[in-house]
């Protein structure tokens, strides 16, 4: 069953301008996208930056406008135009950069609880014993709880962070490149823990990362987005094994390798790769210059690739 | 052995938190020649910037001992004056965040002809057709349109470019890269690392590569300094420290990637942080805290740098009989959760 699930999503901003301040035309951020996530997996969303990934996040919490499409969490309508249905508490975020996602001012007691204060009337005496629980689960020792941000480096303030997100216990995670600020050993930390809070809690998670290495590690499923579209999309070995869409091959063939005997190798063949997007990509897209719409190739393998004939 | 290009020789530079000193870079010794690519890897606060801002002379405060022989002049002897006819002429730095390295109210052609007319680079009327000539030299697009634009005109793979053409106008002998990639994206990446690439055989400079991604390692660099804490515990050849990496934090470091091999695994963790620079034991192995399962007779006292094989040098004894997976327990001691306060080395300026 999937707990979320994106229908054509479209995010659009108008571009004002000329005497009167005319909406002279859109920036298409989110262009028809659909996602669908089951329950307890995690499902990776890659692309540069500005294709439109951290917008469909933000769509799907509730942080920026919709223009068409619809958001189905557990069945329920998100974005309906009448009555609001309240699923905060199911859907919880993790920012990308932890110096500025906590607020300097508050201990680390008062920014985990705040989301539980939020929902439920709870004493001090009740929210200690819980805010300690939760920092026990992502590994942060007792004594954190009235100390603030600036006093733990960059691994500990992410753990924190997770341990605000997980607080209400949610269903659903979207983590905003949780990892992308960390060195290369606290990253190992935080994909090591977020992996077993996940499986420990069943939660659902979109990974949204420009790192195809730690999304390879992370996700079951990868959606690549280019300019707002969704251009591949299938389970990670697919993905990874057999890219059909030149840009996801692109994408993928730019990756450094740290396998020194296959360096000129990787070269010829991100060079390759290149020269046939340099030259084909304008077939890879329509008149209006947007990725085609998705086509099956297997079951859960989709390209956006020309309509045949 | 050729030339040298740089030679570093224990290179100290220690900055003041409350009333005392304490050095970031720690005896620092390397070099560099022509046409190689020496990369520098680390954790952040590991001293890897430090180390870049002190061959440049760019640490104002800071208190630098040793020596920097470059063409034959000891740079931390330099004045100022001296120092500036050399900074952005054969020494010149690519800076890691492009949002920052360009000055916001100058136009591109005007930061580009601001670097030619310091160093009298080319006649005074012929500057603005070379401003223009190194921008398409670097790749961009309409060169021409783009060096009558600002900064905040143009992506962040544009002006990272913009900071490369600015550095290579000189046509500098050696090129310090501060982490040139680490804000872009990965197709971005490719490009500018080629870029780097080529105009180094071209010009035949030697390049400090700075990075702590170490797929950019393995492609771009001849040879690898690992720093750890303020030191260089590991230097090899880039194929030899791939595949017969000796110390304990290299080896802890390229287990800690996420690459295909650990695919549904648990990745390696390295135990605690890095420590604070006013908060490290300064005697015996810097790394003996973050392996603690390793026993106290297996490190060195005072642990120099020794070459075990061909130009690969390890330091400290405890790489003998190192094992990864030995003991990694999942519960970290909450005594490694020692608070950091104090600054750390890289924000000192």
């Amino acid at each position: 069953m999937n707990l979320l699930e994106i229908k054509d999503l479209k995010v659009h901003y108008p571009i004002k301008g000329g005497f009167f301040n005319t909406v002279k035309d859109h920036v298409k951020a989110v262009d028809g996208v659909s996602i669908s996530i089951p329950e307890g997996t995690t499902y990776g969303l890659v692309g540069e930056s500005g294709s439109g990934k951290t917008t469909t996040g933000k769509a799907v919490m509730g942080l920026n406008h919709v223009t068409s499409g619809e958001i189905f969490f557990d069945g329920q309508k998100l974005n309906s135009k009448g009555k609001k249905v309240d699923v905060r508490d199911d859907i919880q975020m993790i920012f990308q950069d932890p110096y500025s996602s906590l607020n300097p001012r508050k201990r680390v007691f008062d920014i985990v609880a705040e989301p539980i204060r939020n929902y439920h009337k709870k004493t001090r005496g009740e929210l200690v014993p819980e805010v300690l629980g939760l920092l026990q689960r992502v590994g942060l020792p007792p004594g954190s709880l009235y100390k603030y941000p600036h006093e733990f480096s960059g691994g500990q303030r992410q753990r924190i962070g997770v341990a605000r997100a997980i607080a209400l216990n949610p269903k659903l995670i979207i983590a905003d490149e949780p990892v992308s600020a960390l060195d290369v050993s606290v990253q190992a930390q935080v994909l090591n823990f977020m992996q077993d809070i996940q499986q420990d809690m069943n939660l659902t998670m979109m990974f949204i990362a420009h790192d195809l290495g730690v999304v390879r590690h992370m996700c079951r499923h990868i959606g690549i987005m280019y300019q707002g579209r969704l251009v591949e999309e299938g389970r990670t070995e697919e993905i990874f094994k057999n890219p059909q869409h030149i840009y996801t091959k692109r994408l993928i063939a730019a990756i450094p390798d740290t396998d020194v005997d296959e360096i000129e190798n990787n070269l010829a063949f991100r060079q390759m790769v290149k020269e046939e997007y340099d030259r084909n990509f304008a077939d890879h897209l329509d008149e209006e210059g947007r990725a085609f719409p998705l086509q099956s190739i297997t079951e859960t393998h989709r390209v956006a690739l020309p309509v045949k004939g | 052995m050729t030339e040298k290009l740089l030679e570093v020789n224990n290179l100290t530079t220690s900055f003041k938190i409350g009333s005392e000193y304490f050095p970031a870079v720690d005896d620092v010794s390397l070099s560099i020649q022509p046409n190689e690519v020496l990369a520098l890897v680390g954790e952040s606060g590991s001293g890897k910037s430090a180390t870049a801002f002190s061959l440049m002379g760019l640490h104002r405060k800071a208190r630098i001992e040793g020596e920097v022989n470059f063409q034959g002049q000891n740079l931390l002897k330099l004045n100022e004056g001296k120092m500036n006819k050399i900074r952005g002429g054969d020494l010149a730095m690519i800076f890691q965040d492009p949002m920052t390295a360009l000055n916001p109210l100058m136009k591109i052609k005007q930061q580009i002809i601001e670097t030619l007319k310091i160093h009298n680079t080319k006649a005074k009327n012929e500057r603005e057709a070379y401003a223009v000539e190194l921008l398409d030299r670097v790749g961009i697009p309409r060169p021409d349109r783009v060096a009558e634009a600002y900064p905040h005109e143009l992506s962040g793979g544009m002006r990272q470019r913009v900071v490369i053409a600015i550095a290579i106008a000189n046509r500098p002998k050696l090129l310090i890269a501060d982490e040139p990639t680490t804000a872009l994206d990965v197709t971005i990446q490719a490009q500018i690392l080629d870029l780097i690439r080529e105009l180094q055989d071209d010009l035949n400079s030697g390049v400090l590569l700075i990075t702590h991604d170490l797929g950019v390692v393995a492609e771009m660099a001849d040879r690898v300094a690992v720093m750890y804490a303020g030191q260089i515990v590991e230097v090899a050849p880039v194929r030899e420290l791939f595949k017969n990496p000796q110390h304990p934090y290299t080896r802890s470091l390229l287990n800690s990637l996420p690459t295909e091999s650990m695919l549904g695994s648990k990745l390696h963790v390295i135990q605690g942080v890095v420590p604070a620079l006013n908060k490290m034991d300064r005697t015996g192995c810097r790394f003996a805290p973050r392996i603690p399962w390793v026993p106290a007779s297996e490190h060195e006292k005072n642990p120099k740098l020794r070459e075990i094989a061909d130009d690969h040098y390890v330091r400290c004894t405890c790489y003998k009989n190192f094992s990864l997976g030995s003991e990694t327990p999942q519960n970290i001691d909450a005594e490694e959760y020692q608070i950091e306060t104090g600054a750390r080395g890289g924000s000192v300026r």
